[in-house]
C-alpha cells in the first residue's frame, strides 16, 4: 500500500498510484479531538498539529492540513478582533481598512514569523512536517491577494473598489496584499509545508465574469507566484466555480494543479485544462450533514467515476462544517478508499 | 415614449449591468429620465426588468455572478429611493420584511443585497443589521407589523446554530405567531444545499437576491389570506 505522499507523488509525476488520493478538510473539529475549545484550540500551534495528525489517523485519508482559520491572514494584517464560536470557525471581527488612508497603512511585516498567532500557525506546520515523517504531504493554505481584501475591509466595499472604484488605489491594496501572499507563501514553504493551496474565491466565475477575472484577478495570481513558482501549487475554489477561469490560470499563471468546485464538472474541467494538470473534485460537503451513508456512497462512486475517467485525480472536500456527523465524515473515507482504486490495481489484486 | 426606445434603453441598461458598470448604468437612467420616462417607467420597465433578467441567466448559459447581484441591487436602491418620492401616486407596499443576519454572524453583504431588490419591487423594508438575536427577529416583526422574517446566514453554524432560525420558530410556535409570520432564509450554505431551509424551520429560501421578491410576495399572500 502507497502513503499518502507517495500516491501525490505518483500523480505529480504523471503515474497512477493504487488509489485516488483524499483530501479531507477537517479544521476545526480537531478542538472537539482535544477537548478543547475553539479558542483554547488555536491558541496553540501543538494542539492544531496534534488535532490534525489525531484526525488523519482516526479516519485514514491521505493529507494534513496546516490551517487555522483564514481571518488569521488578517490578523497579521492588523484586524484586532476575532469573532470565536462553539461550533463554527473563527471569523473577522475587525475591519482593519475603513477609509482610503488605511490602505496606505497597510504594513506587510518583513518577517511574518514575528507576529504570535502566524508563529503558532507555523509551529503547527513544522510539528506536522516531522510527525508525517515524510508519509502524507502537508497543505499550507494562503489567500490570494485578490480574496485578501474581502477579509480586510469586507466583501461589499471592495466589490465597489475593483469593480468602479479608484484603480489606482486599488492597485496599491493588491500590490501590499500580494506582497502578503508571496512572503506567507515563503513563510509556509520553509516552516515545512510540501504543497501550497491558493485560495481564491473573489476570482471564481460565482463572483466576476470571465472579463473581469482576465483584467483585474488573473494578473495579480501571476503577481502572487512569480517569486514562488507554480510548482507545487494548487488553486483553490474557496466555494466558489472555477472551471470558467481553468485554462486562462493554466495558460498565463502555470499552475499544475486545480481543486474543483463541487458544481463544476470534472470532465468539462479536464477537456477544459488538457491533459497535464491534477484535478481534484470535491464532495459537496455541507451534504454531508444529512446524507445516510449510502447517499454518500453514491455520490462519491460518481465523483470518482468521472475522476477516474479524467486522469490525475484527487478527491476533496470543501472546508467541513462542525456539523458532519463522525459517521458520515468516515463513510465518506471508506467509500473514498472503495471507490477510489484504479482498475489495474484492482486486477493486481 | 415608443416601444422601440424603451427597449434600447433596458438593454443599454442590461449591457452596463452585465458588465458591473455602475455609472453607465446610472447614465442610462439618467439619459431614460431625461429622455422623457416618467419615474415609475424608469423603476418598473428598466430597474426591476434589470434585476429579474438576472433569474435564471442574464445571457443565456452565463452564470449570473455575486458582483452583477450586487451592483443590480446597489443601483436599484439607490435610484428607487430617489424616484419613489417623485411617483405621481404613492406606490402599494407590497409587504413588510425584517431582516438581519443570525446571530454569530457578522456578514452582512447578502442581505444588503436582498433588502435593494425588495425595495425596487415596493416592499417595505426594516433592517435589522448583523449578528441578531432570535428574540429580536420576533419582537420588531411584530413591532412594525411585518408579516416576513429574512434571515441571512453565512456558515453552516449561524444558519443551523441554536440561536439561529430553528430559534426563531421557536419563538413563533411559541407565541402563537406561525399564522402571522412566515421565516424565509438565505445565505451561502443554503446555495449547497437546497433542503437546508426546512431543517433550520424556515417556510422559503432564496437562492440569489434577484428571486427574493417573488418569493417574498407569496409569504405576505399567505399570510395576508
Ligand atoms: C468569498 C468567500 C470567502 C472570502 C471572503 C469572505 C468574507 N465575507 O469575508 C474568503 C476567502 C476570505 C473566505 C473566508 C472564509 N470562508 Co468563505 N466563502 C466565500 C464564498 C465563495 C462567497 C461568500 C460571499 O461573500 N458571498 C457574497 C454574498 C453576497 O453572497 P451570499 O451570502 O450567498 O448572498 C446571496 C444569496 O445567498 C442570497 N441571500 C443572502 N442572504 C439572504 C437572506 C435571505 C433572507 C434570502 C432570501 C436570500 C439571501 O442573496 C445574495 C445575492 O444573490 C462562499 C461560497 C459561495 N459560493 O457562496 C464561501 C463560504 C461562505 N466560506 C466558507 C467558510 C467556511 C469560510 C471561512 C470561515 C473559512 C475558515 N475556516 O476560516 C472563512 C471566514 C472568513 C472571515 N470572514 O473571517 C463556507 C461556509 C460554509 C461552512 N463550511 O460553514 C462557504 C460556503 C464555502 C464552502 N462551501 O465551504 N470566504
Amino acid at each position: 500500500m502507497m502513503t499518502g505522499m507517495e500516491r501525490f507523488g505518483a500523480l505529480m509525476s504523471g503515474g497512477t498510484p493504487d488509489r485516488v488520493p483524499i483530501v479531507c478538510n477537517l479544521l476545526d473539529q480537531g478542538a472537539r479531538e482535544l477537548g478543547l475549545s475553539i479558542l483554547e484550540y488555536y491558541s496553540r500551534g501543538e494542539h492544531v498539529a496534534e488535532g490534525q495528525l489525531r484526525m488523519r489517523e482516526k479516519y485514514g485519508y491521505d493529507t494534513l492540513t496546516g490551517m487555522f482559520y483564514s481571518a488569521l491572514e488578517a490578523e497579521v494584517m492588523g484586524c484586532r478582533n476575532i469573532i470565536y464560536a462553539d461550533d463554527g470557525p473563527p471569523n473577522v471581527g475587525h475591519l482593519v481598512i475603513n477609509a482610503p488612508r488605511d490602505i496606505k497603512r497597510l504594513h506587510v511585516p518583513d518577517d511574518l514569523n514575528e507576529h504570535p498567532r502566524f508563529r503558532e500557525l507555523t509551529t503547527c506546520i513544522g510539528l506536522l512536517k516531522k510527525e508525517a515523517q515524510g508519509r502524507f504531504p502537508v497543505l499550507g493554505v494562503v489567500t490570494a491577494s485578490f480574496s485578501l481584501p474581502a477579509m480586510l475591509m469586507g466583501v461589499g466595499p471592495w466589490m465597489e473598489l475593483f469593480l468602479n472604484g479608484d484603480p489606482a488605489l486599488r492597485d496599491e491594496l493588491l500590490e501590499t496584499c500580494s506582497l502578503f501572499c508571496s512572503r506567507q507563501i515563503a513563510a509556509l514553504r520553509e516552516a515545512g509545508a510540501d504543497l501550497i493551496v491558493y485560495v481564491d474565491p473573489l476570482a471564481s466565475a460565482t463572483f466576476i465574469q470571465l472579463k473581469k477575472f482576465r483584467e483585474l484577478a488573473l494578473p495579480w495570481i501571476i503577481r502572487d507566484l512569480e517569486a514562488h513558482g507554480p510548482a507545487g501549487v494548487i488553486f483553490f475554489n474557496g466555494g466558489g466555480r472555477i472551471n470558467p477561469i481553468l485554462a486562462d490560470i493554466r495558460e498565463h499563471a502555470g499552475i499544475g494543479a486545480y481543486y474543483l468546485n463541487p458544481y463544476d464538472d470534472i470532465t468539462e474541467a479536464r477537456a477544459l485544462l488538457g491533459s497535464n494538470s491534477l484535478i481534484a473534485g470535491t464532495i459537496n460537503d455541507i451534504r454531508l450533514i444529512d446524507w445516510s451513508p449510502d447517499e454518500i456512497e453514491r455520490e462519491v462512486e460518481k465523483i470518482m467515476l468521472a475522476g477516474k475517467r479524467a486522469g490525475g485525480f484527487i478527491f476533496g472536500t470543501l472546508l467541513m462544517p462542525c456539523g458532519i456527523p463522525e459517521e458520515n465524515i468516515r463513510a465518506l473515507v471508506a467509500a473514498a478508499i472503495r471507490h477510489g482504486h484504479h482498475a489495474e490495481s484492482v486486477v493486481c489484486r | 415614449m415608443s416601444e422601440g426606445i424603451d427597449k434600447q434603453i433596458l438593454d443599454s441598461y442590461l449591457t452596463a449591468l452585465f458588465d458591473t458598470d455602475k455609472a453607465g448604468a446610472l447614465r442610462v437612467v439618467q439619459e431614460a429620465l431625461d429622455g422623457g420616462l416618467t419615474p415609475e417607467q424608469v423603476v418598473f420597465e428598466v430597474i426591476i426588468p434589470g434585476m429579474e433578467r438576472m433569474i435564471g441567466g442574464m445571457i443565456s448559459d452565463n452564470l449570473v455572478t455575486l458582483s452583477q447581484h450586487f451592483l443590480a441591487s446597489q443601483i436599484a436602491e439607490e435610484v428607487t429611493d430617489r424616484l419613489i418620492p417623485l411617483f405621481a401616486t404613492v406606490p402599494e407596499v407590497q409587504g413588510h420584511v425584517v431582516i438581519g443576519t443570525s446571530h454569530g454572524d457578522f456578514h452582512g453583504l447578502g442581505k444588503k443585497i436582498v433588502i435593494g431588490c425588495l425595495k425596487a419591487r415596493m416592499f417595505q423594508v426594516t433592517d435589522l443589521g448583523i449578528n441578531v438575536a432570535p428574540e429580536k427577529f420576533v419582537d420588531q416583526a411584530l413591532e412594525v407589523g411585518a408579516e416576513v422574517i429574512g434571515i441571512s446566514s453565512m456558515m453552516v453554524h449561524t444558519a443551523t446554530g441554536e440561536r439561529g432560525p430553528k430559534r426563531v420558530r421557536q419563538l413563533l410556535r411559541e407565541q402563537g405567531l406561525e399564522d402571522r409570520l412566515r421565516i424565509i432564509v438565505g445565505g451561502a450554505p443554503y446555495r449547497f444545499h437546497e433542503n437546508l431551509f426546512r431543517e433550520v424551520g424556515a417556510d422559503a429560501w432564496g437562492d440569489t437576491a434577484a428571486e427574493v421578491p417573488g418569493i417574498v410576495a407569496r409569504l405576505v399572500r399567505e399570510v395576508r389570506s
